[in-house]
């Protein structure tokens, strides 16, 4: 098959009458993270939420290890292994954060299967364990965050979409988001495509950064490269980040 | 309240002129009294359904009580011509509209509050609960028949024109009616293009921006029951001096249901929707008045269809080919690509 | 103190009969965010079920119950089939809520009717599924028939709440209702849990009307007041919120007891509307409800 595990071309997509991404092209290798930055309103959501089937996209295709996707409807690509965490954590709120976790794992096997993964998810991630019981509504923003990301760990993903994990949260929260992504990447073989309003945090995870400004991809190149680039920094950071995160 | 006809242009004008003089001397051309009662019951309905299609249509209000306000206007007047025979009749009629009105007010005031969904609840319980009373009137008592008669319906009142020969009976009423319909519709029409009418549609559509640019909502929304209910009420009121009764089956779910197509059929929210929804539906009555099960059920189903298939109704039909024609004629200003079609919702 | 016994008692049976039938139409408008106002046929379909096999194939009661569930949830899914996914798949474009409050009224004046020309308009009576009375306190008597009409419908209405709490199913109907994106993106098919939402629902109401026609009779249009109070009920509750649906609905049943003991039956509908206006001021949203709180 191709060795690309996504390939964006082309896309088009919007609300209505607005047409908020045009013409954007993406890839994601298998097993690799590529992190879209960009300003708000720009098309990041979008983007992802077309690739998820949230969004009918007007034009363009998305592949997935070498299947056509566009178009096709959430649930049913989310069978295909897509694993989407959406912004804001998309949590059932009224549920308990253990019935949110189990909602996961809809698409898992066998009750036995979906315990294994409710096991290896509250090892992983002990905050999320602690407040198994409580209903979801009633927890900080980080913990909703965290509780987002453990959900999105209840299946075997191929590509996880990982919608702004830092939105809204205090640094420390923040520090823990991206310290539980760092053990994903190590755990899972999935690809991750993640988008963030700024990269200060990414730099430990990501493999690749592409940079989105109204509606398409503009930059691309490691953190390396983008870190060190006056214009970019400028326009996302105001200050250079500090050294090696 | 400025409002205006501006929208029409000269075309339209003349084919409206066409048609309310084709329609005002048909009766002296065409004298079966049979058709003839039928055509004028409809008349009666169709003004009914332009103060239903105002409220529900284009204001946008979950009101499913048009009908008991249109009894109620019914039983008002009824009740002044009965008691108050010194009150001329057409007075008496104006005053069951102005009594409809006035319930339609109290009627609006809790809605103010709910949202959508709920008002629904409150219109269509406040209905039920006036049929309902209405059946069970006789022990009210103002009368041996009580204010409603119960389900023997209203007694016989004087009539608008109570001395008149059959014929020039059934004109008359079909000349008082054609009158109504073509001021409320003008009304109607002028009323839209009004402060009065961009309040109502923009509360429909956006009710939170509409309220952010500091449009009173609630006296809107007051004023178009207000409005509608008088029309209902003078609707009634037309039916009883027609009919000379008024029975507790004018309200219900199955004449709720027939309105309800033809404001559907016709296009909900427009100015002449009414008049082909209750055209449509009335000829399909009357052509399957011998098959008395199978009426409702092909209403049904057209109803469904429609509303399915042809949001619109046959209004929205007609402008969406409308349109269609005037984008294929017009070549160069396509539409962007993948953009998607222009929005047909349910009310225009 | 009769009167006190009376009122507790029908007012229990009225309630748990009540939560049966609104109990569907919270599910759904849960769900599909829709009021469905076909529920009401679907009683009246139950109780013609509950006629022609109790009275002219003299089944066993069981089975007649069990068949109005089955033949109500294939019409309350056709129903969702036919009236409202078209609509869904176009959710843009319409004002949904009031087009399928539309629609699914158009599906219920078309099987009033088809009962009409199959059955024919007169009221059929259809047999009570327990005989016998049972004396509570001197002049209060119930029937054996209300007391099993209310036990099921508190095992069904029981059932429905462990089936939404514990199973994997159960638990991806309220995550459609709680956060419709987030359920399809864990792979929810909804375009199949919509229909079949529509028919359990359905179904339900079936069920109590095969009670309900054992109480009164089956008619065309013994689906009317039956729709009306699931209205009340469901609405006054808190569109959406189950547990309110459970509150108004004995809430409603013991309003109408007292109003019938006291005052008679003529004036019960007119105090419930009275009740409804007066708790719609204070809460506009419902005992229970509230617009954009996490529902089911």
């Amino acid at each position: 098959m191709s060795d690309l595990l996504l390939d964006v071309r082309g896309l088009r997509a919007g609300y209505d009458r607005a047409v908020v991404i045009h013409d954007l092209d993406l890839a994601v290798e298998p097993a690799k993270t590529a992190v879209v930055i960009g300003p708000n309103g720009h098309g990041k959501t979008t983007m992802l939420r077309a690739i998820a089937g949230l969004l009918q996209p007007w034009a363009g295709e998305v592949t997935l290890d070498g299947r056509r996707v566009d178009g096709e409807p959430a649930e049913r690509i989310a069978g295909l292994g897509v694993v989407h965490v959406m912004q804001g954590d998309g949590l059932f709120a009224g549920m308990t954060v253990e019935e949110n976790l189990l909602m996961g794992s809809f698409l898992g096997s066998s009750w036995r299967g979906r315990r294994e993964a409710l096991r290896r998810v509250y090892q992983a991630l002990p905050l999320v364990e602690e407040k198994r019981a409580q209903k979801a509504r009633t927890l900080s923003g980080g913990e909703r965050r965290l509780v987002g990301l453990g959900r999105g760990m209840m299946r075997p993903a191929r590509l996880m979409l990982i919608d702004e994990p830092s939105l809204g949260l205090a640094p420390v929260a923040i520090e823990a988001v991206y310290a539980a992504l760092a053990d994903l990447r190590k755990e899972s073989e999935a690809a991750v495509l993640l988008i963030e309003e700024n990269f200060t945090h990414v730099g430990g995870i990501a493999d690749v950064v592409h940079v989105l400004e109204a509606g398409a991809i503009i930059r691309s190149g490691s953190y390396a490269e983008l870190s060190t680039d006056e214009t970019i920094v400028q326009t996302y950071l105001g200050a250079l980040p500090e050294a090696g995160r | 309240m400025i409002g205006g006809l501006g929208s029409l242009t000269a075309g339209r004008w003349l084919l409206i002129g066409l048609g309310v003089l084709i329609a005002a001397v048909f009766p002296l051309v065409y004298t079966n009294p049979y058709y003839m009662t039928i055509i004028v019951t409809a008349e009666i309905i169709l003004i009914l359904n332009i103060s239903w299609n105002f409220i529900l249509g284009m204001a946008g209000v979950w009101n499913f009580g048009q009908l008991a306000i249109y009894a109620l206007g019914a039983y008002g007047s009824g009740y002044i011509m009965l008691h108050y025979t010194s009150v001329p009749v057409a007075i008496a009629i104006v005053l069951g509209g102005v009594l409809s009105a006035g319930i339609s007010f109290l009627l609006a005031i809790p809605t103010l509050r709910l949202f959508g969904i709920y008002t629904s609840l409150l219109t269509f319980s406040f209905a039920q609960v006036v049929q309902y009373t209405a059946l069970n009137d006789p022990h009210l008592g103002f009368s041996d028949e009580g204010l409603t008669g119960g389900s023997f319906g209203y007694p016989a009142v004087p009539g608008l024109f109570p001395d008149y020969g059959q014929e020039a009976y059934l004109r008359a009423y079909y000349w008082v009616c054609l009158g109504v319909i073509i001021a409320s519709c003008f009304a109607v029409a002028w009323l839209r293009q009004s402060h009065l009418g961009y309040a109502l549609r923009s509360a429909r559509d956006a009710p939170a921006y509409t309220a952010a640019r500091g449009v009173d909502l609630r006296a809107a929304r007051i004023a178009a029951f207000v409005l509608s209910g008088f029309l209902a009420g003078v609707a009634g009121a037309l039916y009883l001096s027609f009919n000379q009764s008024f029975t507790t089956s004018q309200m219900g779910l199955t004449p709720m249901s027939i309105d309800v197509t033809m404001l559907v059929i016709g296009g909900l929210g427009t100015v002449t929707g009414p008049i082909i929804g209750t055209a449509i539906v009335t000829a399909i009555q009357t052509k399957l008045i011998n098959y008395p099960g199978w009426t409702l059920t092909v209403l049904g189903a057209a109803l469904l269809v429609i509303v399915i298939f042809v949001p619109g109704g046959f209004v929205g039909l007609f402008s969406r080919v409308n349109r269609r024609i005037s984008t294929w004629v017009s070549e160069g200003d396509e539409p962007p690509p993948g953009d998607p079609e222009p929005d047909q919702r349910l009310v225009a | 103190m009769t009167d006190v016994v009376a009122i507790l008692a029908n007012g229990f049976i009225y309630g748990s009969i009540y939560g049966l039938v609104a109990i569907g139409m919270t599910l759904i408008y849960g769900t599909l965010r829709i009021l469905d106002m076909s529920q009401g046929s679907m009683v009246m379909a139950g109780s013609y079920v509950g006629w022609w096999a109790l009275a002219e194939h003299g089944v066993n009661a069981l089975v007649a119950l069990v068949l109005a569930f089955i033949v109500t949830f294939i019409l309350g899914t056709a129903t969702e089939l036919v009236s409202v996914q078209p609509l869904i798949n176009r959710a843009k474009e319409v004002d949904l809520e009031m087009v399928t409050f539309i629609t699914t009224f158009a599906v219920a004046i078309l099987i009033t009717n088809l009962a009409l020309q199959h059955f024919g308009p007169f009221q059929k009576n259809v047999p009570v599924i327990v005989s016998g009375h049972v004396e509570l306190v001197k002049g209060v008597t119930i029937s054996y028939h209300e007391l099993t009409m209310a036990g099921i419908s508190i095992v069904l209405m029981g059932s429905l709440g462990l089936f939404l709490a514990r199973t994997r199913w159960g638990l991806a109907v309220r995550a459609v209702a709680q956060d419709l994106d987030a359920a399809r993106s864990m792979g929810v098919p909804v375009t199949r849990l919509y229909p079949l939402t529509m028919g359990l629902a359905s179904a339900l109401a079936g069920v109590g009307g095969v009670f309900l026609g054992g109480l009164y009779f089956a008619s065309p249009t013994a689906g009317d007041q039956p729709l009306l109070f699931a209205l009340i009920v469901v609405v006054l509750g808190g569109l959406g919120s189950l547990t309110g649906t459970i509150y108004a609905a004995y809430l409603v049943g013991l309003i109408q007891a007292f109003t019938e003991v006291r005052y008679g039956t003529t004036w019960t509908l007119t105090i419930l509307y009275a009740a409804i206006l007066a708790i719609l001021l204070v809460r506009p949203y419902g005992l229970k409800g509230s617009p954009s709180e996490a529902r089911l």
